[in-house]
């Protein structure tokens, strides 16, 4: 039996520090205190990520100032003890170790555990200088060939400055076995000194659009000093990926939406890359090498769900022309045309081909629906989506039409409102059969309050028979996977640019087995 | 049971192979000049490194100065490509009648230190008299600088990085001036409110607007200007010696945003 007791007196460091009964000091690999910064250390929270059937990502960052150069850290490097447990009290220790919090990872430590329980909920934290992190809690993938009720939460573009993120406090409470993260968790703008609608003095080095790996890691520890935020990944594991903006906005392949010249930036890339994988529960296999990182990964919840995680920005063609709201031309429609890279469209089918899954859901960034705001025959498709990327579309869903995909469901963010809509081969014939279902879920905040329909959100139920459902307001998605339907519940909060916003189901969206598109409840 | 579970945890970044540290460090100009005015545009220093080694590699350059210097940066992180400059910009600021004086900047990236020359200029004589003067503001939108309408940039072209709007859109009267620290004599205000190819002043510019100076505690209106759609606006008047000057704006031709570009003042 490991005891909390044992925690506190583990071998190597830990226990030269135990027997002084003081704890004052960070201590180096070598063991040996080097600093007398007091400070709380674990101030960016604890988080878990891409759980397997036998194991987790945990993560925590040194940060006893997270918004001053190099997290108020020196470039030591600091020996972590973490411990997994069954229990909340720690009473029942199942894994520990101890990890290096190095300053070239910005103090950032990434533990794959392994020799997990399947589908089991397990409690984790971190120890350093004689400060415990905060608790988070986990929880494994289901074994191969169990089938369980899985719930999770789907959310996307979190604006520090357009809000609060209260729709986070409703995630926790609603206990998600997982949450998806599909994008733009930071943007590269400038946040100015107020942080927009939050009141909240931010220092004036945030001011500027970011380019450097200081200053997309400076991003990303404001991000996570928000206590909703902390409070959701320390709920449930996340699985996560990126858009545009935690590089730059509109981005595609090599190609930068402000005409840096191409190998400056690949380094602006490669920071970014560097910063996300640094503060996301992401395994080695997603960390990058310089300006590629590979973050297209399949993850399975037993014979409950196979999950396609996908990276529709790093091997996309250029958007047509601004990649704003445009009528489809030539480029747009070029066959050759590519928004995910043959070599992951290939992964993909070959994926979703594979699967015995009940539910084979596609988690990314952008809207593949065809969606047309323009009143009449004519078309108007936001262009820097697979709108803009027709043939890919087509290959795609052909692809899972050909091999008969059971229960297709693509899960989307970006949009800044919530979509559903049935996905079909041809999205001009209605007649012709759906086969699979598109949710695209709305912002945590950016974008502030919004509206329950706006001109834009009238024209995509009017002009679009696919589309079932849309919304503008805040929130996230929430979702309950059983034997018999998929169930999506929009979720919106009243106001994010107060705190203490309400949140409400505003639809729900149901997909019943083997039925593919989807309907209110 | 916990033996058995008792299986590989692996602490990832134990698995990365550690980066070279042979990084060359540049900074250019040098010297770098700072006028010590508060909304003179700052020295500007652009950090470079260049990875000399045989692999890329991720730097971090620690970045300090003297106490008389304030720094927009104190650490320059990069991946860094072999053989490649990567560039961040540093912009170095000093108070108003910081004595002429040569200070240091000091760049360090692993064992490699550079000791950039930073010179303190005096304040150099202007005939716009609002030039780097402190400008004051009812409110000043995140992405713009409270600065950038006394900053020297009078191009329309450049407003995003020279320009000043307000934080209340479609809200008015907003204000924007500056506080002289001593009484100045002045006849001529020039307002370049937003006037480009994109966005013309007809469109985008200020449309009413009084101008006002203040003598101790008093403001005085010195002019009205209504409908106006032009992008540069000369009043003239009276010599007085004033303590402050302001714009009071009462709408824009979009009704959204009060845009300045650039605010003069003068004595013949």
């Amino acid at each position: 039996m490991v005891t909390r007791r044992s925690f506190l007196t583990a071998t190597g460091a830990a226990a030269a520090l135990a027997m002084t009964g003081n704890l004052p000091d960070l201590v180096d690999a070598a063991g040996i205190p080097h600093r007398t910064d007091k400070r709380p250390l674990f101030t960016l929270g604890v988080a878990s990520g891409d759980p397997l059937p036998d194991a987790v990502v945990i993560w925590t960052r040194l940060a006893p100032g997270p918004l001053e150069p190099f997290g108020g850290m020196d470039d030591r490097t600091v020996n972590v003890e973490w411990e997994v447990a069954e229990d909340q009290t720690f009473r029942r220790v199942v894994r520990r170790g101890t990890a290096h919090a190095r300053a070239e990872y910005a103090h950032a430590v990434h533990v794959d555990v392994r020799g997990l329980r399947p589908w089991r909920h397990y409690f984790y934290r971190f120890r350093a200088a004689g400060q415990i992190s905060p608790v988070g809690r986990t929880r494994t993938a289901p074994a191969p060939s169990d089938e369980p009720v899985v719930t999770m939460a789907v959310a996307s573009c979190q604006a520090f400055y357009d809000g609060f993120y209260t729709a986070y406090q409703d995630v926790v409470r609603r206990e998600h076995d997982v949450v998806l993260f599909l994008g733009d968790y930071i943007y590269e703008v400038g946040v100015g000194p107020t942080a927009g609608v939050r009141n909240q003095a931010v220092p004036v080095d945030f001011a500027g659009e970011i380019f450097t790996l200081d200053e997309y890691r400076a991003r990303y520890a404001l991000h996570k000093t928000d206590p909703d935020l902390q409070a959701a990944h320390a709920a449930a594991p996340w699985i996560v990926t990126l858009d545009d903006h935690e590089v730059e906005g509109n981005w595609a392949g090599y190609v930068s939406e402000d005409g840096i010249p191409h190998d400056d930036f690949l380094v602006r890339r490669a920071n970014g890359f560097r910063a996300y994988w640094e503060h996301m529960p992401l395994r080695l296999d997603q960390s990058p090498d310089g300006p590629s990182i590979r973050l297209h990964r399949h993850l399975r919840y037993g014979r409950t769900a196979d999950l396609s995680v996908l990276d529709t920005r790093q091997f996309r063609d250029d958007q047509t022309s601004t990649g704003g709201w445009l009528p489809p031309d030539a480029v747009s429609t070029d066959p050759a045309r590519t928004i995910t890279g043959d070599a992951q469209e290939r992964w993909l089918l070959d994926t979703l081909g594979s699967s015995t899954s009940r539910w084979n859901v596609v988690a990314q960034q952008v809207a593949m629906a065809q969606l047309d705001r323009k009143t009449g025959p004519e078309l108007e498709l936001p262009m820097d989506t697979w709108n803009g990327y027709a043939a890919s579309r087509d290959r795609v869903l052909s692809g899972a039409r050909d091999q008969d995909v059971s229960n297709f469901v693509v899960l989307t963010g970006d949009l800044h409102r919530s979509v559903a809509s049935d996905l079909r081969v041809n999205f001009a014939d209605p007649s012709t059969p759906a086969i699979g279902t598109e949710f695209v879920t709305t912002s945590i905040s950016s974008g502030k309050d919004g509206v329950d329909a706006d001109a834009t959100g009238h024209a995509l139920l009017a002009e679009n028979p696919h589309v079932k459902y849309q919304n503008v307001q805040r929130g996230y998605l929430s979702c309950r996977l059983d034997r018999t339907a998929w169930t999506s519940e929009f979720r919106i909060v009243d106001r994010v640019v107060t705190p203490g916003g309400t949140a409400s189901t505003r639809a729900t969206l149901v997909v019943e087995d083997g039925l593919p598109g989807t309907h209110l409840a | 049971m916990l033996r058995r579970l008792a299986l590989v945890a692996v602490p990832l970044t134990l698995l990365v192979a550690t980066s070279n540290n042979q990084v060359e460090v540049s900074a250019t100009p040098q010297p770098v000049e700072v006028i010590p005015l508060p909304c003179f545009p700052a020295g500007k220093l652009t950090l470079g490194m260049t990875n000399t080694g045989r692999k890329p590699a991720i730097a971090d350059m620690r970045v300090s100065g003297d106490p008389a210097l304030t720094l927009s940066r104190h650490q320059f992180s990069s991946y860094l490509p072999v053989d490649q400059l990567v560039k961040a910009p540093l912009e170095i600021t000093v108070p108003r009648d910081t004595a002429p004086a040569t200070h240091t900047v000091n760049l360090t990236v692993g064992n490699e230190h550079v000791d950039v020359p930073v010179v303190i200029k005096p304040v150099p004589a202007r005939d716009n008299v609002l030039l780097g003067e402190q400008a004051v503001a009812s409110s000043t939108n995140g992405n713009m600088r409270l600065c950038g309408g006394v900053d020297g940039n009078t191009d329309s072209a450049q407003w995003g990085a020279g320009g000043w709007h307000d934080n209340t859109k479609g809200v008015f009267p907003d204000t924007y001036g500056v506080d002289f620290v001593q009484p100045t004599t002045i006849d001529r205000v020039v307002l370049q409110t937003l006037d480009s190819t994109t966005y013309p002043a007809a469109v985008m510019g200020i449309r009413e607007f009084d101008l006002q100076v203040r003598t101790g505690s008093t403001w005085t209106t010195v002019a009205e200007v209504r409908g106006n759609v032009q992008g540069r606006v000369t009043i003239t008047f009276e010599p007085r010696a004033v303590d402050a000057v302001q714009l009071v704006i009462h709408d824009s031709n979009d009704h959204g945003y009060s845009r300045i570009v650039e605010l003069e003042a003068y004595h013949n």
